[in-house]
């Protein structure tokens, strides 16, 4: 298997998957630490492959994010009990996955896998292809996959009206727009690493939006403060959704992209171009 | 409760003979049959089907005729309908599903027959009305619907109903929509008869059944911050009898009894079930299989039951901390779950049912098997639907997993189990011993043998 070369297809990969399954139902002898491991790798290939998804399921995402915060966890008591990792090659892997980078791309599995097994070709023998068809992921990804499938699930245009209230003028931004470049030094704080991810999405999405044309129109209006306001869906009054997106759908012509995901992160954007609306109204 | 008729009375195990199935018979099996959902009515004469395609098939019991002694009621096509269609939200460029989630009848008020049927996102009330009789002698119009002359018109006659062929005609009175933003997974009429309840993954809400503009929202479990969101709903029922109580079940494996005269807003429950785990069976899938896929209250209303991926529990409303009875579905997929979450099946959703006297309980498996749990005897039988064994009221033969080593004759390993085909949906006849099970597009009805 071995011999194919770095890069590997995606049916490769399940097809291993699926043998790598069985062998844990079947085989007594495979560590617990490996079996961890290969859970962790399947719970997070199937976030990815709903991320992908344009409504993923939520009954499901839930239950994998779960198993995977509770492997997390126990994966944190252990390193935090013994300075030595148990596994050899969980290694921070955060810079390998360009993919995280870009909003809207998928994880790109098989050159992430590709890269890992040039990392830990080193560490291991070859001879043991379960271990090194494993996909090693850092503590932060799985923070940032459970984070982004949740808040993608939260874009949905949601009719009962939302149960916070919207930050005024006066807070100071709880989260710099660069703050994604500090991730691997938050390493400690991994509660606080999740809501860094969830920040990281939306400040994103938010630089996504001022590429676009329409940036001129507001540009005596400081935006800065809801650049990475996230908390909290914007409050909009209970009127229809359609109404409530249509109008700035008709502003933003530019907003018809193909891909679905790029679909996603613009509506947050025209929900929270529409709070933005509200504050110029009001005031 | 009186027992179902000729239910054994005692210690005689009841058998299952085949009485019908319903679908096509080809091998390659077109995705809108698949059934989604089967629920008899309150008599039991009628039997609604739901399939992906958004398509209600109702069939009707045949009345004993003197001519036929021995050919107990079968099932007939009454009505076909197309429920609900397909429909795209373009706003959110998201498709709706046709799929009908569940169906629910409403107890018979008058001639004609009213069911709920849902799906995704849209909940609507059919109403299934007959039409023998048609009026004949209008004055201004003629036998085929055309206007007569008015210099024609030389008499007034006053119009007379005629008998016709029956016409099953089903109507769509109400549509309740736009009160979801998550997955509708369940509906629940009320034993007032003048509501329902609807519940998605995070909230319920309750309607009347005149009134489709507005509904209540009574549970919400939506977390302020998606992020932290790690529990859904994943089913709810009212009491059978008391109409201010109902229960959801969650993906973490406990249930909540709710009181909608404590409060308006149902969050705080009035009573948690919820069984300890086991620390000694604990697996990374642990949490998932705990997932309850369905929840029924018994006929009496005392009891209740769920079903969680390996196991149904019977639990008493007085007892919080554990179930009464725990039955074991397939326990020898314990070793499988590695595989079966791999290629998803561990998100199967299993419904449950109770048989009329609250007696037996039902459940689906795969490989087309289906479990019954006698809860006295504590007897239970592993039965197949299958075209083999579906000969005219041949009597079903026990079926059984081999778990190890040496396979018996007639037995069969779990590693040649069919996973893709599961029977999700059962439903048994309020009174009497007949069951309906849903297999993939071909619906089976068995019935008690009777010597």
């Amino acid at each position: 298997m071995l011999g194919r070369g770095l890069k590997r297809k995606l049916s490769d990969y399940e097809e291993n998957m699926a043998g790598l399954s069985s062998a844990f139902d079947s085989s007594r002898s495979l560590p617990y630490p490996l079996k961890r491991q290969l859970v962790l790798n399947m719970c997070l290939t199937k976030l990815q492959t709903y991320k992908m998804l344009v409504e993923p399921n939520l009954h499901r995402s839930v239950l994998i994010a779960n198993t995977v915060r509770q492997i997390q966890e126990e994966m944190r008591q252990e390193s935090s009990q013994q300075p030595v990792s148990i596994c050899p090659g969980i290694a921070p892997a955060a810079h390998s996955y360009t993919g995280m980078e870009s909003p809207g791309i998928p994880l790109q599995l098989p050159s992430g896998v590709g890269q890992q097994e040039s990392h830990c070709c080193d560490l291991r023998s070859a001879e043991d292809p379960i271990e090194n068809s494993l996909l090693i992921v850092s503590d932060d990804d799985m923070s940032s996959a459970i984070s982004s499938i949740l808040k993608d699930l939260d874009f949905v245009e949601d009719i009962s009206p939302p149960t916070c209230l919207v930050p005024t003028g006066d807070d100071q931004p709880k989260f710099p727009e660069n703050t994604g470049l500090k991730l691997e030094d938050d390493r400690q704080d991994l509660k606080g690493a999740e809501c860094v991810f969830g920040s990281f999405e939306i400040s994103n999405s938010t630089s996504y939006l001022k590429d676009l044309a329409i940036d001129d129109i507001f540009e005596d209006i400081d935006t800065s403060m809801y650049d990475s306001d996230f908390c909290c869906p914007p409050l909009t009054p209970p009127r229809s959704p359609s109404l409530a997106t249509e109008e700035p759908l008709k502003t933003f012509p530019s907003c018809n992209s193909s891909s679905a995901n790029n679909i996603q992160i613009c509506r947050t954007d025209l929900s929270e171009l529409d709070h933005i609306m509200e504050i110029l109204v009001g005031s | 409760l009186a027992g179902a008729g000729g239910d054994g009375g005692g210690n005689n195990e009841v058998q299952w003979c085949f009485l019908q199935v319903k679908g096509a018979i080809d091998e390659d099996v077109a995705e809108a049959d698949i059934i989604s959902t089967v629920e008899f009515n309150y008599t039991g004469d009628l039997l609604a089907t739901g399939d992906k395609g958004g398509r209600v098939v109702i069939f009707q019991r045949e009345q004993e005729t003197k001519s036929r002694p021995l050919c107990r009621g079968e099932y007939n096509v009454y009505s076909t309908f197309q429920s609900h269609e397909p429909e795209f939200d373009y706003l959110k460029s998201l498709e709706i599903e046709e799929k009908i989630n569940k169906i629910r009848w409403l107890p018979q008020q008058n001639a004609a027959h009213f069911l709920l049927s849902t799906n995704d996102k849209t909940i609507k009330l059919w109403k299934i009305s007959e039409r023998d009789k048609r009026a004949e002698g209008y004055n201004l119009k003629d036998e085929d619907g055309r206007l007569r002359e008015p210099f024609r018109v030389t008499e007034l006659r006053v119009p007379t109903l005629k008998p016709m062929d029956l016409m099953v005609e089903a109507s769509p009175r109400r549509t309740f929509a736009n009160a979801h933003t998550y997955h509708i997974n369940s509906i629940s009429v009320n034993s007032d008869y003048a509501t329902y309840l609807s519940a998605d993954d995070l909230r319920i809400n309750l309607w009347h059944l005149e009134v489709t503009n507005r509904s209540f929202n009574i549970v919400d479990i939506k977390p302020a911050n998606m992020e932290e969101l790690t529990e859904v709903i994943t089913a709810a029922e009212f009491h059978p009898h008391h109409c201010n109580v109902f229960v959801y079940s969650s993906s973490k494996g406990t249930i909540r009894l709710c009181d909608m005269r404590s409060a308006a807003l149902c969050d705080q429950h009035s009573k948690f079930f919820e069984e300890p785990e086991d620390p000694s069976s604990r697996s990374f899938f642990s949490e998932i299989i705990s997932s309850i896929s369905d929840v029924k209250f018994s006929h009496s209303g005392r009891y209740m039951m769920t079903r969680d991926y390996l196991s149904v529990k019977v639990w008493d409303l007085n007892m919080e901390n554990k179930p009464v009875e725990t039955y074991q579905v397939h326990e020898y997929l314990r070793s499988k779950l590695c595989s079966l979450y791999e290629n998803d099946c561990i998100f199967d959703k299993f419904e449950c049912c109770w048989n009329g006297s609250d007696s037996t309980i039902m459940t689906g498996s795969y490989n087309n098997f289906f479990r019954t749990f006698e809860r006295g005897s504590r007897r239970d039988a592993t039965l197949e639907a299958s075209r083999e064994s579906s000969k005219p009221r041949a009597v079903l033969k026990p079926r059984k997993v081999c778990t190890s080593g040496k396979r018996k004759k007639d037995e069969i390993t779990v590693d040649s189990l069919d996973f893709n085909k599961k029977i999700l949906h059962t439903a048994w006849h309020p009174m009497e011993n007949i069951i309906a099970v849903a297999a993939t597009n071909n619906l089976y009805l068995f019935q008690e043998k009777v010597n």
